[in-house]
């Protein structure tokens, strides 16, 4: 009973939002259902037909679920996921919502959850996940989620709590999640890069998790991928980077455009840029392997994948090419550069920065960003976002020729189309609310479409 | 002539480099060489103290327990000498969180547990329940600061307090400070520095930065350090001060 009313006030919210364009209605209907039951998730969850894979880390959750999904979808099951970066436990909970019948019980196969790292416990408990993934910890938002020993900590005991018939499949080429897989009793899948072709010469100043946790000593990297993933070993011997169970190698990197790669014997190619989703791509592959799907199947699957809103998202706009990239940390957003500028050969640039509490309200990390890298290559970058100020004194101490500051995104965007030539490509760098911010002003001039129809 | 060198030690920027301290180091180097020296950086990580002598402005940022633990036995043993050294001939050192707190005389947690710091500066700090986090504005009497204000983002459960030889950076016009009891935020003792703020501090406080590269230089006989045009840091300084008058 208390069930049913919990499902049918959480389907009320969920419409009623979406109607007032209050944002997609994404997180509020959970929060409604769990008032009323705060067991709805864990009842819902046991209605899954196969059980369900829960995806977590610091970045690349939404296009990893999403890949999941696509392949699952592909296969003819039907899934409930949480999308639109709704991945606090409320966003799973408004998934499984929308997707229960008037009996209040859910019809469908799988549950393909992204769960931010703090609320890991509480969703390993509640959904009884299948296969949880942990695909990086980096540092992020230390005004809300704390330093990352706490979450890493945290994410230890949630894989601890995990059912006996369920397995993690982990990083190992993220020395923090490694130190977590190899403190569990069952061993977990792992996964990693091996092509050095592909790897950096050092460090980037964002790295973090350096040192040994067996004797404290500085790690030595014989190569880097993404921030401080790479093949990492203790010089004194105690620890070392785990063998990959699977391994990316022979990886073929196009810009935004593309990227291949070879898993196991199978060719996989995407049409996703950058190294770090090469990581997404296979901890995808990797979940969809461990729960039977077979790998010619799952390949031909990713072929035809589409990015996720604001992930990865082109749009036309006068003339020019706008692509749209989220960059929340200092790892993504040396990433997303990494690929902007040394891959597609970017010239055109905004960089969005906002101090929201979806952003984190604490915006020294951007000091850890290699803005450097645009210096002398990038034509035009425009500062935006509300910290567009903060941005514009990175980028006098990188060295880097800006554009005036600009915090309103009409006149941002009206700054980058100015600047950008004709038939060229822009590259929109932003945090979440101010991807938020600038896609609602593309959706005001007909560029886009809003995201809850994408 | 050769040009005049200038040189910024940055004590374990591997382990304490949490909140963007990269931002205080360059900007530190960059207006040292807008103004024509050879600016130079030595990283000084565990097991190491080459260079250490030649130092102009050290500095000492925040890490996290894990990383500070991992510190602790190398500032004692090997650094905290040729520090005091450093400090006697007129180095200046700024220290922020972490460092600020190691460089006092304890940090006692809340079970009691004490942990001494190299008392280079009279403070101590206690653990706290509450952490402060969150945007911070300090009035500053720093008669060489032009604005008398400084802006930076404070995230701490620690509460310090400060001893007479200390005296307050400022008070917080915004913000929690040193403890959030006193209103005080940092401290000034000789050419040391220590504070909560960072954000970065000295990109949007750069007044502050040549405070510090001034003080250094006071003992190379420079007096007063060629202006240079601060409109953007200044800018993103107002912004925040706004928040204070809300
Ligand atoms: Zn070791």
């Amino acid at each position: 009973m208390r069930r049913t009313a919990a499902v049918w006030a959480g389907k009320a919210t969920g419409a009623l939002s979406r109607i007032s364009r209050l944002g997609g209605g994404t997180t509020l209907p959970g929060d409604v259902a769990r008032a009323i039951d705060p067991d709805v998730l864990r009842k819902l969850s046991r209605d899954l037909k196969h059980g369900a894979i829960v995806i977590t880390g610091t970045n690349g959750k939404t296009t990893t679920s999403r890949l999941i999904s696509w392949v699952l979808e592909g296969a003819g099951y039907s899934v409930v996921s949480n999308r639109a970066g709704a991945n606090l436990i409320f966003g799973a909970t408004a998934a499984a919502l929308e997707r229960a019948g008037a009996n209040g019980k859910l019809k469908a196969d799988w549950g393909v959850f992204e769960i931010d790292e703090a609320s890991l416990g509480r969703a390993v408990d509640e959904i009884q996940p299948r296969a949880t993934i942990v695909l990086n910890l980096f540092r992020d938002q230390l005004d809300r989620y704390g330093e990352l020993e706490m979450i890493a900590k945290k994410i230890e005991a949630a894989l601890k709590r995990m059912p006996d018939n369920s397995r993690a499949v982990l990083n190992a080429d993220d020395p923090r999640v490694a130190e977590i897989g190899m403190n569990l009793e069952q061993p977990p899948l792992w996964f990693g890069l091996d092509d050095p072709s592909v790897a950096m010469s050092e460090l980037p100043h964002a790295a973090d998790a350096r040192t040994c946790p067996r004797c404290g000593a500085s790690l030595v990297f014989d190569a880097v991928y993404v921030g401080h993933d790479g093949v990492y070993r203790c010089p004194n011997g105690d620890f070392a980077r785990p063998a990959p169970d699977l391994a990316a190698t022979h990886i073929d990197l196009k810009g935004f455009e593309s990227l291949a790669m070879g898993v196991s014997g199978v060719r996989i190619e995407l049409p996703l840029g950058g190294l770090y989703n090469c990581y997404n791509a296979l901890a995808a592959f990797a979940a969809a392997d461990t729960l039977g799907l077979d790998p010619a199947f799952i390949a031909d699957r990713f072929r035809t994948f589409r990015a996720a809103f604001g992930r990865q998202e082109r749009l036309e706009a006068q003339g020019r090419v706008l692509n749209l990239v989220l960059s929340k940390n200092p790892a993504g957003f040396n990433e997303t550069l990494r690929t902007a500028v040394d891959l597609a050969g970017g010239q055109n640039f905004l960089i969005g920065l906002n101090d929201k509490k979806a952003d984190g309200t604490d915006v020294s990390w951007i000091w850890d960003v290699d803005f450097e890298r645009l210096r002398g290559r990038a034509h035009v970058v425009v500062p935006a976002g509300t910290r567009a100020h903060d941005l514009a004194v990175r980028f006098k101490y990188a060295g880097v020729q800006a554009a005036p500051p600009e915090p309103d995104p009409a006149r941002a965007l009206d700054a980058l189309i100015e600047a950008t030539p004709e038939g060229e490509t822009a590259h929109l760098l932003c945090t979440y609310t101010a991807m938020l911010d600038l896609r609602a002003e593309l959706v005001r001039r007909g560029w886009a479409k809003p995201y809850w129809e994408t | 002539m050769s040009k005049k060198t200038f040189t910024v030690g940055w004590l374990y920027p591997d382990l304490m480099n949490i909140y963007g301290d990269r931002g205080n180091i360059l900007t530190l180097l960059k207006r040292a060489e807008w103004r024509d020296y050879d600016a130079r950086l030595i990283e000084l990580g565990r097991g190491t103290t080459r260079g250490m002598e030649d130092v102009d402005v050290f500095f000492f940022g925040g890490g996290q327990d894990r990383e500070q633990a991992l510190v602790y036995e190398d500032l004692l043993e090997s650094k905290q000498p040729p520090l005091e050294r450093a400090v006697a001939g007129g180095a200046a050192v700024l220290a922020v969180c972490g460092g600020y707190q190691l460089l006092g005389h304890y940090y006692q947690t809340a079970d009691g547990d004490r942990f001494p710091g190299i008392g280079l500066i009279d403070v101590r700090t206690e653990g706290g329940k509450r952490r402060f986090i969150g945007d911070v504005v300090v009035d500053t009497d720093l008669a060489d600061l032009h604005p008398q204000t400084l802006v930076g983002f404070e995230n701490h459960s620690g509460r310090t307090y400060l001893g007479p030889k200390a005296r307050p950076l400022g008070r917080v016009r915004m913000g929690f400070g040193n403890n959030g009891e006193d209103h005080t935020e940092g401290c000034l003792q000789g050419a040391i520095l220590g504070t909560y703020l960072h954000g970065s501090l000295l990109p949007k406080n750069p007044h502050l930065a040549d405070h510090l590269i001034r003080s250094a230089l006071e003992r190379r006989g420079v007096k007063d350090l060629a202006p240079l045009d601060d409109a953007a840091e200044i800018a993103a300084h107002q912004q925040i001060l706004a928040r204070a008058q809300r």
